[in-house]
């Protein structure tokens, strides 16, 4: 029943890509879609920026298959290229000064005291992180939120070991600090 | 009463590790963006420019490329369709017989190949074998007087 499901490995996906056969391209993007975008938006902070830099991610990443040395962690060379075009968007974000900025409407029409609790803790969630370094909020969603292991998030973003848990130690400091002072407000 | 240190953060890992649903449309974005001609292209296939700019999901295999405008022509036509148990590709290439071009599907994302004379046809999918879809993106077949949607696709130079 339904539509068959197919779970080949990344390594046996890019293969095919390679040989010419592009669904099963459209295969990788929908695997590591939502798990890509998850990143893209935290570290962005704009659902429309970050849909942009995932969708520019997949089609660069396609463009430059060959240079994926080992198919088998496609996943984390996808990654790799993510995290560049975020940085990017990111300084141009920085520069145009956007901040998250939730509708204050939502927040007073909401039905019940709990839902409105919930979405200003969400809003104080989105707002300590964007108060974050971009460097200090990278590490920290690559270490806590995406579960990389500090040796990968190296591979990824070219920093050493020990500079990355320094930029994670500094990001939980602040971000409790942040935190506490929205509690407050 | 302040929560434990860290705690708070704790809580705010949980908040940010919550699933994000990405706008599934994406996944044909990128397909259009990779299948569409680069720019020393466009001179050779102008409609295929055309149809990635409408969201045209027909797409031109890079085998094909340099072949000669007399020569047949592979094509790989995709439709995103994650609802459907079937899809089949007809048209005037294979006398709109559903058997005879089933189209393959990964993740609703449904594809089959054909080789083409150049030349003008008409085609559209058939889904679960009753519905008939024209291409999101190719241009639409005017004159079809069969009266369900339908798409035109030309290959070479002689079409139209």
């Amino acid at each position: 029943m339904g539509i068959e499901k197919v779970e080949s490995s990344d390594a046996e996906l890019v293969r095919r890509v390679r040989a010419g056969d592009i669904g099963a391209y459209g295969v990788l993007v929908s695997r590591y879609r939502d798990r890509l975008g998850r990143y893209a938006i935290h570290m962005i902070g704009d659902r429309e920026d970050a849909e942009e830099a995932l969708q520019d991610s997949f089609v660069r990443a396609y463009r430059s298959l060959a240079r994926c040395d080992d198919p088998a962690r496609f996943g984390a060379w996808l990654y790799g290229i993510l995290v560049n075009r975020c940085r990017t968007t990111g300084a141009r974000a920085a520069r145009r000064r956007r901040m998250f900025v939730r509708d204050p409407d939502a927040l007073h029409g909401a039905a019940h005291a709990d839902q409105s609790e919930r979405l200003e803790w969400t809003d104080a969630v989105d707002r300590a992180l964007a108060r974050l370094a971009p460097q200090h909020r990278e590490a920290f969603l690559l270490k806590h939120v995406e579960d990389l292991e500090y040796e990968e998030i190296a591979e990824l973003t070219g920093a050493g070991v020990s500079a990355l848990k320094m930029r994670v130690k500094r990001a939980r400091e602040q971000l409790q600090r942040y935190l506490r002072e929205a509690e407050h407000v | 009463m302040f929560e434990q240190e860290d705690d708070i953060v704790e809580r705010m890992i949980q908040q940010l590790r919550r699933p994000v649903a990405v706008d599934p449309a994406l996944d044909a974005r990128v397909l259009q963006a990779i299948t569409a001609p680069r720019p020393s292209q466009r001179s050779v296939w102008p409609w295929l420019a055309a149809a990635a700019l409408l969201g045209a999901l027909t797409i031109w295999r890079p085998w094909s490329r340099g072949s000669a405008a007399d020569r047949p022509d592979t094509l790989q036509f995709v439709l995103v369709a994650p609802q459907a148990n079937s899809v089949s590709l007809v048209g005037d290439f294979n006398d709109w017989d559903p058997k005879r071009s089933p189209m393959r599907t990964a993740n609703g994302i449904w594809a089959a190949v054909v080789q083409l004379a150049p030349g003008r046809y008409r085609y559209a999918f058939l889904v679960n074998g009753v519905e008939w879809r024209a291409d999101p993106g190719a241009p639409a077949a005017r004159d079809d007087e069969f009266g369900t949607p339908s798409s035109v696709v030309t290959v070479g130079g002689k079409g139209s």
